[in-house]
């Protein structure tokens, strides 16, 4: 741990420890100023070389706030940032419709996504609606990624509805976004219960404690990194990571091991 | 250059419901304050807010005497009640070390304005005593913030725990209007690019370090202090001469 935090410390970046980051967004959303919300690829490699950040799969977030702009944000800046960025397909269980569309073509942009991202609590159906069915059933049969925002006590996406999906789609490798953020122990309870099912840090390590209790109780294979970025800041939860206390062994799994397993296939 | 961390944000004491590595005395913050790297801390104790301010104080003030690394901030109420504020309160600061104070009116149930505190906030103003505030914990509202700064444009005020999410709508404005309001950077700095363009927009003098210890994690602050795109000199401000200049101007 020494060894990463020092280098971390004095150079930003880790040579030995490249930074996977998997939950990320692009561009600005009324309810919040970003410094950095606007797309310029010239600012994200910048920002993302002083942290090492190697690659961000994100969902831009006019694809999720706008179904007339849908997926077409994600797949401008992926083309024009090949080699930092990946995109989830996002989808909006109000416009099923176009969920079919893209599974549909999601075979035309394999160069873009890696697989899909629902944002149930703001589109305000359930994980589990019959609306989401093409994407989950392709996810499955393809051994894509499914990134889900999770939170804690969330009758659409909280840890039953995971419960629901991860059973139903057992080929679909799910990320919790946020991890079912302050039930810890559900979350763990699905980390143990499923093999494709991930905790994924975005949140989880604003605060000590929730960290450490999944790697003690489902260990590091099990968690990857993400930020929500440019909602918050690498080095800010970089140093959350590095500062839990745990091995150099679960540091490399988290900031890149697993997610390197994840993407393998995908890009 | 080597970068001094003095944080305004830590408290001691094991809160009710439990908390993962809290620490219980000034020995173990000291220790972890080691860990860190962490060279002075303003700290608190958590019984002021859960408890009781005024056996929290004490046992705060206890604490902190056994470390010249740590000043003290107490937790007012309203001078009426006279459970804190009595007439020889700035002298007790002194002699305690207490170099701040908080509050916390929703929580502890009053209204923080001129009607409670008018005469109180315009000493402490005169006598540049910083008030700590935080978006947490129940503390207080924007719009009573607003209020409260409106009527007491003078008062050193430093904004703690501003939130999950970016809320620089809600600070800029009050950063531009109110020459001693600052704000401390735990959770500045976890908003990508909140401390680079908070320094860009108003420069670095407004902003003070401060990790939340022991809720959130100090190498996050700390690392992102570190490498965020300002200057050395600015990073140097942020993370201890700010502060250490506004404890100069303190008269007890």
């Amino acid at each position: 741990m020494n060894s990463i935090w020092k280098e971390f410390y004095e150079k930003g970046k880790s040579e030995q420890c490249p930074v996977y980051d998997m939950h990320g967004h692009m561009g600005s959303y009324s309810r919040i100023y970003f410094p950095y919300g606007d797309f310029d690829p010239e600012t994200i490699k910048k920002r993302f070389d002083r942290a090492g950040i190697k690659i961000l799969v994100f969902c831009h977030h006019w694809s999720l706030f706008s179904p007339d702009i849908g997926n077409t944000a994600n797949i401008e800046a992926v083309r024009k940032l090949p080699e930092l960025l990946r995109a989830y397909c996002g989808l909006n269980p109000n416009y099923p419709e176009i969920i079919e569309k893209d599974v549909e073509e999601f075979e035309k942009y394999r160069d873009v996504f890696v697989g899909f991202k629902l944002l149930a609590d703001y589109h305000g159906l359930p994980i589990s609606h019959k609306n989401y069915s093409p994407a989950w059933k392709y996810a499955d049969k393809k051994g894509l990624i499914v990134l889900l925002h999770t939170w804690g006590g969330s009758n659409v996406d909280g840890p039953e509805q995971v419960r629901i999906v991860a059973e139903r789609y057992p080929g679909a490798k799910i990320l919790m976004g946020h991890s079912c953020h302050g039930e810890w122990d559900k979350a763990l309870q699905l980390m143990k219960d499923f093999p494709n099912v991930y905790a994924e840090l975005c949140a989880v390590v604003d605060d000590r404690g929730g960290l450490e209790k999944f790697i003690d109780g489902a260990g590091s294979e099990k968690i990857v990194f993400g930020t929500d970025w440019p909602w918050f800041n690498h080095h800010y939860y970089i140093g959350a990571v590095l500062d839990s206390g745990i091995s150099d062994d679960d540091v490399h799994n988290i900031f890149h091991r697993n997610a390197e397993k994840l993407l393998s296939s995908l890009i | 250059m080597e970068i001094k961390f003095f944080d305004v944000n830590m408290f001691i004491g094991r809160p009710m419901n439990g908390l993962f590595g809290s620490v219980i005395s000034a020995r173990d913050l000291i220790t972890e304050m080691d860990k860190q790297n962490i060279k002075k801390a303003i700290v608190w104790h958590i019984f002021q807010y859960e408890g009781s301010p005024v056996e929290g104080n004490r046992i705060l003030a206890r604490e902190i005497s056994k470390s010249e690394r740590l000043y003290g901030c107490w937790t007012i109420l309203p001078p009426q009640t006279k459970e804190v504020i009595d007439r020889d309160f700035f002298k007790k600061m002194k002699e305690n070390r207490i170099v701040a104070l908080n509050a916390f009116p929703e929580w502890h149930r009053f209204v923080m304005d001129k009607v409670s505190f008018g005469k109180f906030f315009g000493e402490i103003s005169e006598r540049k005593v910083p008030l700590f505030l935080t978006m947490g914990r129940a503390c207080i509202s924007w719009d009573s913030l607003y209020r409260l700064m409106r009527d007491f444009p003078k008062m050193v005020c430093i904004l703690c725990d501003i939130g999950i999410w970016g809320v620089d709508r809600y600070t800029w404005p009050l950063l531009e209007k109110f020459e001693f309001f600052y704000l401390e950077s735990s959770q500045l700095s976890l908003e990508e690019g909140g401390i680079e363009a908070t320094v860009k927009e108003f420069g670095p003098e407004k902003i003070v370090f401060g990790t939340g210890f022991p809720v959130r994690y100090p190498k996050a602050a700390i690392l992102q202090l570190k490498h965020a795109d300002i200057s050395e000199d600015a990073k140097v401000k942020i993370a201890s001469k700010n502060i250490e200049k506004i404890l100069q101007k303190v008269q007890l």
